[in-house]
């Protein structure tokens, strides 16, 4: 934790610098200078210069209570992985990681169907498995859009525990006692004889199996569309034209020279309250660039111990 | 008299447009109520939805349970009347209910079930004949699944009721309800028993989890 939050402490220097570009002219010109010396020097030259001024000052508190925080609690919902399939306990070859992403990857062009596979070497939670990895694969909105078609295999090693929540959508095809047949009486034989590849192909292929059926894919997967779509844009461009449009009332208005410019105050107020801030919303698209999509859990799922 | 004209048509129209703008501000709030309430019935439907399908599944459970030798009849009887009992509460699938009294009742009933069924897994204990039973392990697996999905949909329920509640009670809001007639809705208390610590069950059975896995402040 500790080398973490310094690094965080760091960034968080180095935005503010960034920030007041006027102030501090020779310190900035100093920390280009110690950019190879040790980080801990860094924080600590950082927090000399921040004390100047109380904003950044509590910047700086806000981060170490996050971190700190953070440190102490007892669950860690763990960040998005990068690809369908992660295993951070090491338990599986680097050409097995490759071709279960591409496996799965496939799968969803198929199928629509998302199929995520995540070792962990433990459980950052006090919870039930159930509860915990229902709320980490919500948390990633794992399946599409709609559908809700996603189920996760948590794998956690030093546990002897998985667990496959099943998003709403994939509820009928993978039934919870489904789920745990595969868990219980396919891939635990595997996971006894520490054969974690052997396990997990075979979780892989069934979990694929049960739910091939359920929907039709478009040849794509969510990022692979979403990276040509760009809806992200049309709520940006909406939001450009509102803007624009706004500025000439408001110039055109001041030409006329009529006293009422204060009309554009309530107008304004009146409109985005009714809408319940209907231009934002447009944007919805905005973490284009990593999997997952907007899949919902509903506590479904089953899974073993080993 | 003619700039007096002008003035007075400008406050016509300041007028006109003010109570244009009260109107959609109304329009707008009295919207976001029905879509809450709305929300607050969907939630409802689901909550009913997922015990339903923990009633269904008793029939199952008890019939394979039955089947062991000499198994406890107690247990089983308890089971199949809170389920009958379950039954008898008549509510509206399709609307969450207005009456707290009602929603007391409902989860009343649920909550007796609830305690039957967990008393009964606690028995299936003694008996390693079920333990071993394939047909009760999947059912076993299955109520467990019906379980957390319980517990999710009152989350989500709660969470919508809340919302619903909050508008309906803060400012603007609250005189659009008070007009149209929107009351606040009950919502799930804890489970009775939810404030006893769980008791920690020590299975010796399987192999303990490494140190550093117990190490967790």
């Amino acid at each position: 934790m500790i080398p973490g939050s310094t690094r965080a402490s760091r960034v968080v220097c180095g935005a503010l610098a960034a920030n007041s570009p006027s102030h501090e002219q020779g310190d900035n010109s100093f920390a280009d200078n110690r950019t190879g010396h040790s980080v801990r020097r860094g924080a600590e030259r950082c927090a000399r210069g921040r004390a100047r001024s109380p904003n950044s000052a509590l910047a700086v508190l806000f981060g170490l209570i996050y971190f700190v925080a953070n440190s102490r609690a007892a669950e860690v919902i763990p960040p998005k992985p990068p690809g369908y399939f992660a295993d951070y306990a090491g338990v599986v070859s680097k050409e097995a990681v490759v071709r279960f992403n591409e496996q799965l990857a496939q799968f969803e062009r198929e199928t629509s169907n998302q199929v995520w596979v995540v070792v962990y070497p433990k459980m950052q939670s006090d919870s039930d498995i159930a509860d915990y990895t229902r709320r980490v694969a919500q948390s990633w909105r794992v399946g599409q859009q709609g559908r809700n078609n996603g189920a996760v295999l948590f794998v956690f090693v030093q546990d002897r525990k998985m667990f496959i929540p099943t998003g709403y959508g994939v509820e009928g095809a993978l039934p919870d006692a489904t789920a745990f047949d595969i868990t219980e009486y396919h891939v635990k034989p595997h996971f006894r004889n520490k054969d974690y590849e052997g396990g997990l192909a075979e979780g892989i292929n069934l979990i694929c199996q049960a739910i091939r059926g359920e929907y039709k894919g478009t040849g794509k997967t969510a990022l692979e569309t979403r990276g040509e779509g760009g809806s992200a844009v049309p709520g940006f461009v909406f939001f450009l034209v509102f803007i624009v449009v706004l500025i000439l009332i408001a110039r055109a208005s001041r030409r006329r020279g009529y006293g009422y410019s204060s009309l554009g105050g309530p107008f304004i107020g009146g409109w985005s309250g009714g809408s319940g801030g209907g231009w934002s919303s447009g944007g919805s698209g905005g973490f284009s660039g990593s999997l997952g999509g907007g899949g919902s859990f509903g506590g479904g799922g089953a899974g073993s111990s080993w | 008299m003619n700039k007096f004209a002008i003035g007075c048509g400008g406050f016509v129209v300041i007028l006109l447009f003010i109570i244009v703008i009260g109107a959609l501000a109304l329009g707008g709030i009295y919207n976001r109520l029905v879509r809450l309430q709305q929300g607050v019935d969907q939630s409802w439907a689901q909550v009913q939805n997922v015990y339903q399908r923990r009633a269904d599944l008793i029939p199952n459970l008890v019939n394979t349970v039955s089947g062991a030798a000499n198994f406890e009849k107690s247990t089983l009887v308890e089971v199949t009347n809170a389920r009958a009992s379950v039954g008898r509460v008549q509510i509206d699938p399709n609307k969450a209910p207005a009456d707290a009294a009602k929603l007391e009742e409902f989860q009343q009933a649920q909550g007796q079930l609830s305690n039957a069924l967990s008393r009964l897994l606690v028995v299936v204990e003694r008996y390693p004949e079920l333990k071993a039973n394939q047909n009760f392990l999947t059912l076993q697996a299955q109520l467990e699944g019906t379980e957390n999905r319980i517990s999710v949909e009152r989350g989500n329920f709660n969470t919508a009721v809340q919302n619903y509640n909050t508008a309906v009670r803060s400012v603007p809001a609250n005189f659009v309800a008070g007009i149209f007639g929107f009351a606040p809705r009950p919502f799930f208390s804890a489970q009775p028993g939810a404030e006893k610590a769980p008791t920690v069950n020590f299975n010796f059975g399987t192999p303990a989890p490494s140190p550093a896995a117990s190490a967790t402040p």
